[in-house]
């Protein structure tokens, strides 16, 4: 079954994926509200046609899967050849980080889908994170970036990765430092932003920029919806029809980007790696400290609460927000610490209802949205969800780390002995 | 301006040998002194100890406070400009730590004059220094079972950021001079004569006075500047860093360290240049001199005053040639050594034992408070 590109995956997380989900509004609601969602369960016809045919989640407010489009560009950061080319450079620049060891691409690499190989991710040195590093490629599309939505653009998305203590750890004022001491990254700021000198907001703005170019709207479904009707194949049809109807992965990951950005607890097992690892403990506390929670739940708390995180409601705990599922298949491992290893993993995770295979699902039971059930999906319907699910990927795109323009001193000697005579 | 006018006279009256009569006040002639006994609270300065050798103390646990620091080198460091955070380097020296729990005021610029409380968070903090969410650190300790019952032990409760901003000074107060000729009297003859020039023909006990030979004062000496803060980028970057930071104008063009400058920003630019008195005990270890580490030996800073120090518009007016015989250098040199005591190195004053080299795991996590 799925061929990943990827070598064998050391830990766990990272892209977090959620695939039937059944609310449409803001996400789940406290129970009262109930499912809106109805499905007509057609027949299965007794004759076996090429492609079955599911009868589709019946609601109008679903966006249907479409065609990606380019992605959005916020009116006051505008794209241009230069401040792409410039955000590349920083991308891969190492000194955009506290000890100068770390760039977005440590843990975003290109050759591990734009994301990190291990469910969660490295971070800084001297410590380790508590999620996983979610893949770059396509983040032009989201509205909310990280696991919760803590950011809206990609422009803000950036600093938080570069200064937070367990992934970059730098601090704004001696990054800009350092690209000021870079005197090719002065012309090229001088050059795209009519400043004198680079700052950090602008190292952001051109990194958002780059990032908007990582985008791969060319996968077979792209195709196919476009017309190319040979662009999929007999099983990765019925994989999509799967997809739009009895798997009922549409409710949630639709419209052209593969996901309605609503928060969902679909049942997720809390990590194992909390139990099992010293350093990830000392992660895990600190991050709760640090997210704002009260003294009790500090003491007790045993789990990533997501997006409760962000707004200290009761039932936001456990939730994420929905992940698009394009180019998963470069990502593993999935979901938010890379519970799961593979896509396989994933199906029979929503086939069984939210479960994992030992029967494990989220710690945090009262939020877990009911329109998770059991699929009951065949072995063969598995497969041909899981061709149609890779079709959401095309090929790998990869990239070469850039060469890195070095410091310069920004005075001679001259210059400070002149200075110095004037003392 | 007020306590410029009292140095002065303080000056003066040093010089004289008397006290004077200023405005209906009686202004005491400066005197040095042997160093009050602190009171240490053991078990608090032992967890100290163990924190300023680990290098978990820095964000990506590459350096300790004892990396810049050094026990052998009076607390001190031998580079004329201290290594600073990886990533970075330091654009300053590193201040020798033996006696500082006895000053009032800290930092070269002077910009802490609070305690060593803030002086630890400052320093751990600090992004060009050890550059440490101290909400990460804090949850290090917690998961190193010897500091769980050191922290304990030291009345502190669970390892916290607040404790260990106590630990630290309360460990700093042991390091302590102790056994330097001057306070047990064991002086040589050349040495007694330079203690007479030190309060005398030299002047030098108008700044320097009072136990720990400082009068924690900024003043502008005309030190030259140490060119490699702005030849070496990284140096640059965390001199950048800093004036940014502090709010010096046109930062981006600043050939000099503003030093005291930074504490009022006087408009025309008279307060740049201006340094804290360092103390002038244990500089038998401590070298090279000067808030730059620009004067390699203790001849070389006698030589410095002797000559009325260097060029600066700002240099404070007593800075003048003093006309001291190289017999009379040689005396200076020998009292400035006689202020040195035993080196506090060995288990007393270093945590020798090895720090553990992964967090253990806490047991039956699901099952325990965090």
């Amino acid at each position: 079954m799925g061929s990943f590109n990827k070598a064998p995956i050391l830990f766990l997380v990272t892209t977090v994926m959620t695939m039937a989900t059944f609310t449409f509004a803001m996400g789940d609601k406290p129970p009262a509200s109930a499912s809106k969602v109805s499905i007509s369960t057609a027949p299965a016809t007794a004759t076996q046609p090429q492609v079955k045919t599911f009868a589709k989640v019946a609601d109008p407010s679903i966006p249907p899967l479409a065609a990606l489009g380019p992605p959005p560009v916020p009116a006051d950061n505008l794209m241009s050849d230069a401040k792409v080319a410039l955000g590349k450079l920083l991308y891969f620049d190492p000194r955009l980080g506290g000890d100068a060891s770390v760039s977005c691409a440590t843990c975003h690499e290109p050759e591990q889908g734009w994301s990190f190989a291990e469910g969660i991710s490295r971070g800084y040195p001297g410590t380790v994170h508590w999620r996983g590093s979610q893949s770059v490629m396509n983040s032009a599309y989201y509205g909310k970036l990280f696991a919760v939505g803590s950011t809206p653009s990609l422009e803000s998305q950036a600093p938080s990765a570069a200064r937070g203590g367990v992934a970059g750890n730098g601090e704004n004022d001696i990054m800009e430092a350092r690209l000021r001491l870079i005197p090719d990254y002065v012309n090229r700021f001088n050059d795209v932003f009519g400043e004198p000198w680079p700052t950090i907001n602008n190292a952001w703005k051109a990194i958002a920029a780059f990032e908007r170019t990582l985008v791969q709207r060319d996968t077979p479904v792209d195709k196919y919806l476009l017309g190319d009707k040979t662009a999929l194949d007999n099983q990765q049809l019925r994989g999509k029809a799967l997809y739009e109807g009895k798997a009922r992965c549409i409710v949630c990951h639709n419209g052209a980007f593969t996901t309605n950005e609503k928060y969902y607890n679909i049942g997720v097992p809390r990590s194992t790696r909390w139990e099992e690892d010293g350093l990830s403990q000392v992660t895990f506390r600190f991050e709760q400290y640090a997210k704002g929670t009260t003294e009790e739940m500090y003491r007790n708390i045993k789990d990533d609460a997501g997006l409760y995180y962000r707004n200290k409601n009761k039932w936001s705990m456990g939730k994420f927000r929905v992940p698009t599922l394009r180019y998963t298949k470069y990502t593993a491992p999935y979901m938010r610490q890379g519970q799961f290893y593979t896509l396989e993993e994933v199906i029979d995770f929503y086939d069984r209802g939210g479960f994992d295979e030992e029967g494990r699902t989220t710690s945090f039971l009262e939020t877990k949205t009911p329109l998770i059930k059991k699929l009951s999906l065949t072995d063969e319907e598995k497969e041909d969800l899981l061709t149609f699910i890779e079709a959401l990927s095309g090929d790998e795109i990869l990239m070469d780390k850039p060469r890195l323009p070095p410091y310069q001193s920004l005075f001679t000697r001259a210059e400070l002995q002149t200075a110095q005579a004037k003392k | 301006m007020v306590a410029i006018v009292t140095t002065r006279q303080c000056f003066l009256a040093a010089a004289l040998g008397v006290g004077l009569a200023i405005a209906g006040q009686v202004i005491a002639a400066p005197i040095i002194s042997s160093l009050p006994t602190l009171n240490v609270n053991e078990a608090r300065a032992e967890l100290g100890k163990r924190l300023f050798f680990d290098k978990r103390v820095s964000g990506d646990v590459g350096i300790s406070c004892a990396t810049c620091h050094e026990p052998e080198n009076g607390y001190a460091n031998k580079d004329a400009l201290s290594k600073g955070y990886p990533g970075n380097k330091h654009f300053r020296n590193a201040p020798g730590l033996i006696n500082t729990a006895h000053k009032k005021v800290w930092m070269h610029d002077g910009r802490i004059g609070t305690s060593l409380n803030d002086v630890t968070r400052e320093m751990i903090t600090e992004d060009y220094i050890m550059n440490m969410d101290m909400r990460i650190m804090q949850e290090r300790f917690k998961q190193d079972p010897v500091y769980v019952k050191m922290f304990k032990a030291a009345g502190l409760g669970e390892p916290s950021n607040g404790g260990v901003r106590k630990a630290i000074p309360e460990y700093l107060k042991t390091l302590t001079s102790h056994g330097a000729p001057f306070d047990k009297g064991t002086m040589s003859v050349s040495a007694k004569r330079g203690l007479k020039l030190f309060k005398g023909k030299a002047g030098c006990i108008a700044c320097h006075n009072g136990p720990v030979f400082t009068d924690g004062k900024a003043y502008n000496t005309g030190v030259k500047e140490n060119f490699d803060v702005w030849l070496d980028p990284q140096r640059h970057q965390a001199f950048i860093a800093y004036a940014a930071f502090m709010g010096i104008q046109n930062y981006m063009n600043l050939k000099r360290d503003p030093g005291a400058h930074v504490q009022k920003h006087v408009a025309d630019g008279s307060g740049m240049g201006k340094f804290i008195t360092p103390s002038l005990r244990e500089l038998k270890y401590t070298a090279p001199y000067m808030h730059n580490g620009m004067s390699k030996t203790l001849a070389d800073v006698v030589a410095f005053y002797n000559r009325g120090g260097d060029n600066d518009r700002n240099k404070d007016a007593r800075m003048k040639p003093l006309a001291l015989s190289k017999a009379e250098r040689k005396d200076l040199v020998a009292f400035l050594l006689a202020l040195s005591g035993e080196p506090l190195t060995g288990s007393k004053y270093v945590w020798q034992e090895p720090y553990p080299a992964e967090y253990p795991v806490i047991a039956n996590w699901l099952n325990v408070p965090n």
